[in-house]
């Protein structure tokens, strides 16, 4: 006897089981509560929708295409180009203005605490100076973790993982809104002014990305201002080809790395890919670079030098002082190896915590205080270090911005101060260029260690941050460490110089801890402006990728994962040959006639429970072969096509009524994208519910459809590769069967033991 | 050929020892230096160089005599001024009389005619090019010194605030000495509490001065390279706060361990009962699972399903 636990023929959850069990009785007894359990990472979030990056081919658009003649498209391609330079241009500007608040209030912020520290060594009363940094810190951090918790909690965190969803295809909500935007970039400003350990870099990925979006629609909904222009790029198709531009931006002003721009954009979200694309953002990125570095010239009083082309900038790595040889290249690998390791663990703690966090710190005014405990904690730890530490180095000019004397003869500074009583970036920079000596050992390890925690506690705050700085910087502290143990060894060979390892560090824990290959080796190489140094970075970030993977996932994986978003991956997991598209697939499948009546389609979209986005439109024909009707499928129509259709009021009896009716046209699907109005805020009238609606027009008549045979790898290729949204699954007769959507691919993963299927969850 | 080349090749040791010996025999009959060209010239001559060869002029000859005894004179003053530093205060004469002598190579293009110029035939006539490379090393020194810091804007003696703080210094030398006169020399170390009484005043003037003077420059100067003092007054400072915190152990600052880890235990200790009372007190969140629509709920499916297979 065939049961349906047998027909399943993959592991499920426990819970799952259960539901199956008791499916029988459920259409005759209501469910008596909805199945609840703790937040897991295998689950589906009901809350993520797919993006359409497939056109609806229908009539209107046909048409409009077909008015368009040769020379109007050569205008939308002057269009895109125009776009991409202002994404370039504004991306920049971002950043300058980023990078520029940032020195002055941590500059401020520094120079007022060192004062306070300077006089209460004298006279005694350290504690008040280590109050004050502490509280200083905890209130900035406090103003930035409000924000992102009440206004747009989605500007949290480095806002990669979103971006690299939404290039995937899935609609992360407000993601790319202008609110969300001016939050970020505040948020990053305050987050890092509050001394926490975190970067400005990761964020620019994301500030580049909205500000794509938004340009290339001509115009903001939050403000309610409409351009008028760029008209022809409203829908996601378009809007995916700009934003992915935006993100190279935002990676090439962050890092002064226009070609690793392109390729993080091209690693991270390019299943659609083509020359002209890429072309395109080469050029935004260039833009990108450009403007930050001739803005920041000028401000820095050097116009036209162009010496800051990125928000970090390592500093020049000479090739006489700072080369390697051959024999250093195992040496680099073992290094890989370490940061492997400690990518591994760092991402280990970090979804412990993240797991707790999501469980138990959901409400926005705990993860607020949270922030703040962090910030606070972050300042005690930076002070406690330096209070006890007795590595005093002699002042040097200027090169250390500003040199906490403390318990040092007069003259020196402490130099565990210049580790932690700074900004990350400068500590990095630092750490790769002072000269050997600068730090004794012990410093270093102590360093590391707390820093490590410190950065690992404070990703996944509700604050908006990067963590791309303080990898790097772990990263470099105990790189620099290994190599004065190394040039300890080897008895002073002049080969180990402690800034090149330094360097091999932080690529080594950044690739241990997000897991970036090409984009990244492409991106440290151009922030060191060396190109010889492309191939140990190159084995420097493989085997630490390699060593990672074999523990936990990257960084950024991990928390797409926690966040139950739909992802897809670039190929289906390579088990599930067996599945077909039947057992993927939902059924039954609400469909719409050609001919419907309005009321029909008010209650299907009303239907809480069937949240559904796109309807097979099917019409009844007598069938030849056997007695009785089948319902072909004729067409594909979206939920928001028909409540643009309800609110201009398109019926079949208006359309006989008045004679000045005015034939809808695409404009009027594009003004309301993105933000379709819910199906409430459209008054529908007794009498008009029974008019009947003509969809024919509208629907997209070719929809894509799968055979149930079609194996899951095939469905997914098809589905991947196009980006679609619905593919109808038919019979042989061309009855719609059943429909698979994004979560029905999604759901399927290869786990440990084999392969798993996640469920779905209200979130 | 060959014997034309040896002919060539010879002289010159020749002249160089016939240099080093006129040099030092060079009389006070006239200027030196012109003596010193005349005799070279004659040198020249006599070690049988085609005389309608125009090596050198007479005047450009003398300049580069001139040159080399600047240099030697600049070259001994910084020598000696080596330890403890005194290069700014003593060698701005010959280094400002040094430049003017490469200055005046260097112009002498306009006043000979186009085949004889001292520039082209002193500076970049030969690969060596050592007047060029002296001349950049001495510039490259007194940069490095940050000399120009320390000196008037025509760098003709020292600036006002160099004198002020030399002063300074030099009374606080006096006031150790003073000082340390009154107990033998072989007290142990830590034993120095009269010198750090006596001298706090001018030891703290003089520290407050140097850091104004340092504030004054970062905010004048524009790029990284300017943000130095002028050695002189950087080694003065080293020296003086070398010798009251590390050998009269002067500057003890009063370290306050127990506050400091008071409050930092309870900054620590916060976070721990954040956690703890949001794991107890805050109600975990649930997700509700929804009911996948899948094929095995359709009877009607599974029944075709069970037909073909």
């Amino acid at each position: 006897q065939f049961t349906p636990s047998s027909f399943l023929r993959i592991g499920q959850l426990s819970n799952v089981d259960l539901n199956e069990d008791t499916h029988e009785l459920e259409t005759e007894v209501p469910r008596q509560r909805p199945n609840e359990i703790p937040h897991n990472e295998k689950l589906l979030s009901l809350k993520y929708e797919s993006l359409d990056y497939d056109n609806s081919e229908n009539q209107l658009f046909l048409e409009e295409e077909r008015r368009i003649n040769h020379a109007a498209f050569r205008t939308v391609e002057i269009k895109r180009w125009v776009i991409c330079a202002m994404i370039g241009i504004l991306t920049g500007l971002v950043a300058c203005f980023i990078d520029i608040v940032v020195e002055n209030l941590a500059g401020l912020k520094y120079r007022v605490v060192k004062d306070n520290i300077d006089k209460f060594t004298a006279k005694g009363g350290l504690s008040f100076s280590l109050l004050l940094w502490a509280t200083l810190n905890a209130s900035v951090v406090m103003v930035g973790s409000l924000i992102v918790a009440f206004i747009e909690p989605v500007a949290a965190g480095s806002g990669i993982p979103q971006i690299k969803c939404y290039l995937n295809g899935v609609k992360i909500p407000h993601v790319v809104r202008l609110k969300t935007l001016v939050i970020k970039v505040c948020g990053v400003i305050l987050s890092v002014v509050g001394g926490l350990a975190v970067g400005k870099e990761g964020p620019m990925i994301h500030s580049g990305s909205v500000i794509a979006a938004g340009i290339s629609q001509g115009r903001s909904t939050s403000l309610k201002r409409d351009f008028k222009i760029f008209e022809y790029f409203r829908r996601d198709t378009e809007k995916r080809d700009f934003v992915s531009a935006g993100a190279a931006a935002g990676v090439s002003a962050a890092f002064g790395a226009p070609v690793g721009g392109v390729l993080f954009s091209l690693e991270e979200g390019a299943s659609f890919w083509n020359q002209f694309l890429t072309w395109r953002i080469f050029f935004a990125s260039m833009i990108s670079t450009f403007t930050l570095n001739s803005v920041l010239s000028v401000y820095h009083g050097n116009a036209w030098d162009l010496s800051s082309p990125g928000l970090i900038n390592f500093g020049r790595f000479d090739s006489e002082k700072m080369g390697y040889t051959i024999q250093e290249i195992p040496i680099f690998i073992f290094m890989g190896v370490v940061g492997g390791i400690l990518g591994a663990l760092f991402n280990a703690l970090n979804y412990w915590l993240t797991m707790f966090r999501i469980r138990y710190i959901h409400r926005p005014c705990l993860q607020v205080v949270e922030a703040m405990l962090v910030a606070a904690v972050t300042a005690t730890v930076g002070f406690v270090m330096i209070y006890c530490s007795r590595d005093c180095q002699p002042i040097q000019g200027s090169s250390v911005a500003y040199p906490l004397q403390l318990f040092c003869a007069d003259g020196e500074y402490n130099s565990m101060a210049t580790a932690f009583f700074n900004t990350p970036e400068k500590s990095v920079v630092n750490l790769f260029h002072d000269p050997p000596g600068s730090y004794n050992p012990m410093t270093l390890g102590m360093f590391t260690l707390m820093y490590f925690f410190l950065a690992c506690w404070t990703y996944g705050l509700t604050v908006s941050a990067g963590v791309f700085i303080p990898s790097l910087l772990i990263g470099a502290a105990w790189g620099r460490l290994f190599g004065i143990s190394l040039s300890y060894l080897t008895k002073g060979s002049i080969w180990a110089d402690p800034g090149k390892y330094a360097l091999m560090g932080a690529a080594a824990q950044l690739g241990g801890i997000v897991r970036m290959t090409l984009s990244l080796t492409v991106i440290m190489m151009e922030a060191t402006g060396n190109v010889t140094y492309g191939f140990p970075i190159m084995l420097v970030l493989m085997t630490a990728k390699i060593v990672g993977d074999y523990f936990v996932e990257g960084l950024y994986d991990m928390h797409i994962q926690l966040q139950s978003v739909p992802f897809l991956h670039w190929e289906a997991p390579v088990t599930s040959h067996s599945l077909t598209a039947r057992e993927v697939m939902s059924t039954p499948v609400t469909c719409l006639r050609r001919i419907e009546r309005v009321g029909t389609v008010v209650d299907i979209l009303s239907d809480t429970s069937s949240n559904h986005n796109g309807f097979p439109v099917v019409e009844s024909n007598p069938d030849t072969t056997q007695a009785g009707w089948v319902a072909g499928l004729r067409g594909l129509i979206l939920r928001s096509q028909l409540i643009v259709l309800l609110k201009h009021k398109v019926f079949v009896e208006r359309a006989n009524l008045s004679l000045v009716q005015r034939r809808l046209k695409l404009k009027d699907f594009r003004d309301a994208y993105p933000r379709f109005p819910p199906i409430q805020s459209i008054h529908v009238s007794q009498d008009e519910r029974e008019c009947m609606i003509d969809l024919s027009e509208f629907m997209n008549p070719s929809p894509y459809t799968v055979p149930q045979e079609a194996s899951l790898p095939r469905v997914f290729k098809l589905f991947r590769a196009l980006g679609l949204r619905h593919l109808v699954v038919v019979d042989n007769r061309n009855e719609v069967v059943g429909m698979v959507t994004r979560k029905d691919l999604a759901r399927y993963r290869l786990g440990k033991e084999g392969l798993e299927e996640l469920s779905l969850a209200q979130t | 050929m060959a014997p034309p080349r040896c002919l060539c090749r010879a002289p010159l040791p020749a002249l160089a020892l016939a240099l080093l010996g006129l040099a030092s025999a060079a009389g006070p009959r006239q200027t030196p230096a012109l003596e010193l060209a005349q005799e070279l010239a004659e040198e020249l001559w006599s070690a049988g160089l085609p005389g309608d060869l125009p090596e050198l002029e007479p005047e450009c000859r003398s300049l580069l005599a001139a040159f080399a005894e600047g240099s030697a004179a600049l070259t001994g003053c910084l020598g000696r001024r080596a330890r403890p530093v005194r290069l700014c205060q003593g060698c701005h004469g010959p280094y400002r009389r040094l430049l003017a002598q490469y200055g005046s190579i260097a112009r002498a293009v306009g006043n000979s005619s186009e085949s004889h110029n001292c520039a082209k035939s002193i500076l970049t006539s030969d690969r060596l090019q050592i007047v060029v490379t002296l001349s950049e090393f001495f510039n490259e020194t007194w940069e490095a010194a940050n000399c120009a810091n320390c000196l008037k804007n025509n760098s003709e003696g020292l600036s006002n605030s160099t004198e002020e703080f030399l002063d300074l210094f030099n009374k606080s030398l006096t006031c150790f000495e003073h000082n340390l006169q009154g107990q033998g020399i072989d007290l142990s170390p830590n034993n120095y509490t009269e010198v750090c009484k006596n001298c706090n005043e001018t030891y703290t003037k003089l520290n407050d001065l140097y850091n104004h003077l340092q504030r004054l420059n970062r905010q004048g100067g524009e790029s990284a390279h300017s943000a130095h003092l002028c050695i002189d007054v950087e080694d003065a400072m080293n020296i003086t706060r070398k010798l009251w915190s590390r050998t009269f152990n002067c500057s003890l600052p009063c370290s306050d361990t127990v506050p400091v880890i008071a409050v930092s235990s309870f900054i620590l200790f916060l976070p721990i009962v954040f956690y703890l009372s949001s794991f107890l007190h805050s109600k975990q969140k649930k997700r509700i699972l929804i009911l996948p629509k899948r094929i095995q709920s359709n009877a009607n499916l599974v029944n075709i399903q069970e037909k073909y297979s």
